[in-house]
């Protein structure tokens, strides 16, 4: 008895411990983002929302997320799409040279990003294609695809055939098979794979920068801000992103209970 | 019963994966209203026979005939069967209530008329009505079995196929199960087509049993038929554990056994029957007290002995080989191990095989 609240009592430190040093850093760019100083500090020691105001009243802070939502949104959504057609092929099916095409699909994401930008960038020019942000959402693809691949494969490799077998057998169609019991049982693999593709690409510099051209994403804002002149705008638009976050991810949550709710509802 | 046209019928039924033979010239009808079981050791190519019939495997060569009407061609979601997979197959994301109802939605049934066939093919299978709207994934196993065959049920469809739906089951739920589905196939007066590797799990539901060796089917017949004449030593020894003994056509009607230097009285014997085995059940062995008990003796000592509830079983070591011997409790052998015992049968507790 002795010796288990020893053991306990050490499991909690070690976890207090863990997340004090995953969190102060997010926390301390959180408070910086509120302080007077012109500088990082930490921890604050003025308090003052004027970088809040700045930040919020910047043309540029609307630019820079809307680019990034621009490549983001199309990248999770394409990657969504690619990925679950490379996922069938990476798990469902068996055919002759699946396993070279296994490998194949992985090379993209052990190549240095930042060489693989530039290698995309000359390929660009060489085939005509102006550096934009939409340039970049088929730079992210290259990277991101085989990811989100491997992502839903996962929830491919759980999928029992047979149930579209059994839905055939029930009368289906391939197309209502597909929407009926397919398409549902890999959902939630769909899901994380737009949710990686998404976070992957908001987050991307080295693929960025190569290939947005004149257009800028807030990530590369960020790192050429605090490589020309660091202002408290940068942990301002961290700050941001985390409550950003921290509503859609509320929010998204609601709404399923909402529509649970209703589900019920209507059941009975 | 008057003999109608079959409801299906194979005709040199082939399947071939590349150089694999999987099914093999299979010809057997198949009458409305039978509940038939196909036997067979895995690899067998029973499973392979079954997704044929079901439209889930085009045959290489033959014909299906359903109904007089040919349906090689025709594929499983415009066929008037259903098919309980092994795995259930049932669909982990949708309720109860929609896995069953599956089949009628396909067919743009009303939300209403779907519940109402729903709730009362739960009746029949016996699942609670509040099950309607369980999720399937939070069912027990034999009651994702009951969901399966209200699914399969709610088509309607002529013949209901089923792949070792059982296989996977502990043995007290399984003899149960296998008992409603026979009083399912009463009830619901539909022609069933089961697969199976076990021929006790055939024996105790099926009107007529086929079993397959190796693609082909060997033997065809009512579970009596298969159990009194089995055609080879395979269908034999597949019936679970006998005695068999190699054996010689000898003079005088009677047969020879080299490994005991002696002559047996034979049972009927097969045409042209030269060697082959002298099969004989354990039920069917005796204890003898003396030799003139029994046409036929053999000398052993008593290796072991096993209780098996309502019965005791024997090993007999004799000659080198052992013999199973076993008794009702009732009539339980009184004596101890190692002891010298007398064992022997008659010939029309015999039955000759060929390999």
């Amino acid at each position: 008895m002795e010796s288990k609240r020893w053991v306990i009592w050490l499991i909690a430190v070690w976890t207090g411990v863990i997340a004090l040093f995953l969190y102060i850093p997010i926390f301390s760019v959180i408070t910086s983002s509120f302080g007077k100083s012109r500088y990082f500090r930490f921890p604050v020691k003025a308090w003052s929302d004027k970088w809040y105001d700045q930040t919020l009243g910047a043309n540029l802070t609307t630019d820079l997320h809307l680019t990034s939502f621009y490549v983001a949104g199309c990248v999770a959504l394409i990657a969504v799409v690619l990925g679950f057609f490379g996922a069938l092929a990476f798990a469902r099916y068996n055919w002759r040279g699946r396993q070279f095409y296994q490998r194949l699909i992985m090379l993209p994401i052990f190549f240095p990003q930042a060489v693989l930008g530039l290698a995309l960038l000359l390929w660009f020019t060489y085939v005509g294609v102006l550096p934009s942000w939409e340039a970049a959402v088929f730079a992210h693809l290259v990277w991101i695809v085989p990811i989100v691949t491997l992502v839903i494969s996962i929830q491919v490799y759980g999928f029992d055939a047979a149930q579209e077998e059994a839905a055939y057998d029930l009368g289906a169609s391939r197309w209502q098979a597909f929407r009926e019991v397919t398409l549902p049982a890999l959902a939630p693999g769909l899901f994380s794979g737009a949710l990686f593709a998404f976070l992957l690409s908001w987050g991307n510099f080295p693929l960025s920068t190569f290939t947005t051209g004149a257009d800028s994403t807030v990530t590369e804002w960020l790192y050429t801000k605090m490589g020309s002149g660091y202002t408290p705008m940068i942990p301002t638009m961290g700050a941001l992103s985390v409550f950003g976050a921290i509503v859609i991810l509320f929010g998204g949550y609601m709404f399923l209970i909402v529509q649970r709710r209703r589900r019920l509802e209507r059941g009975d | 019963m008057v003999d109608a046209a079959p409801i299906l019928r194979m005709v040199s039924l082939t399947k071939q994966f590349g150089r694999l033979v999987a099914v093999n010239d299979v010809t057997l009808d198949i009458q409305e209203g039978e509940f038939f079981t196909i036997v067979g050791p895995s690899g067998s190519g029973k499973t392979t026979l079954l997704r044929m019939l079901g439209g889930l495997e085009k045959p290489t060569a033959g014909d299906i005939y359903l109904r007089d009407e040919r349906v090689n061609q025709v594929p499983a979601n415009r066929r008037p069967t259903c098919m309980v997979f092994q795995s259930l197959a049932l669909f982990n994301h949708k309720t109860v209530g929609q896995n069953i109802e599956f089949s009628l939605k396909m067919r743009g049934e009303s939300r209403r008329a779907r519940r109402e066939r729903g709730l009362s093919l739960m009746n029949v299978v016996q699942l609670p009505e509040d099950y309607y709207d369980k999720s399937v994934t939070k069912c027990s196993g034999g009651e994702r079995q009951r969901v399966a065959l209200a699914r399969a049920l709610a088509s309607d469809p002529d013949i209901l196929f089923f792949d070792e739906p059982l296989s996977a089951i502990d043995y007290r739920l399984r003899k149960l199960l296998e008992v409603e589905l026979k009083d399912l196939h009463r009830t619901t007066g539909k022609t069933f087509v089961y697969i199976t590797h076990s021929l006790e799990e055939a024996m105790v539901m099926s009107d007529r049993i086929g079993i397959m060796q190796e693609g082909r089917l060997i033997q065809i017949g009512s579970p009596n038929e298969i159990y009194l004449r089995p055609r080879n030593k395979f269908v034999s020894e597949f019936m679970g554990e006998v005695n068999t003994l190699a054996v010689q056509a000898g003079a005088d009607g009677g047969i020879d056994c080299p490994a005991f230097e002696r002559r047996f009285t034979s049972p009927a014997r097969p045409d042209g029957f030269a060697n082959g085995y002298l099969v004989i059940r354990p039920e069917s062995m005796r204890f003898l007290n003396d030799p003139s008990e029994a046409e036929n003796h053999i000398e052993g000592s008593l290796f072991n002995e096993y209780a098996l509830g309502s019965r005791v079983q024997y090993h007999v070591s004799a000659g080198g080989s052992m013999f199973v011997v076993e008794k009702l409790r009732e009539q339980a052998y009184r004596g101890s191990l190692n002891d010298d015992v007398l064992i022997g049968w008659d010939a029309k507790d015999s039955v000759l095989v060929t390999d």
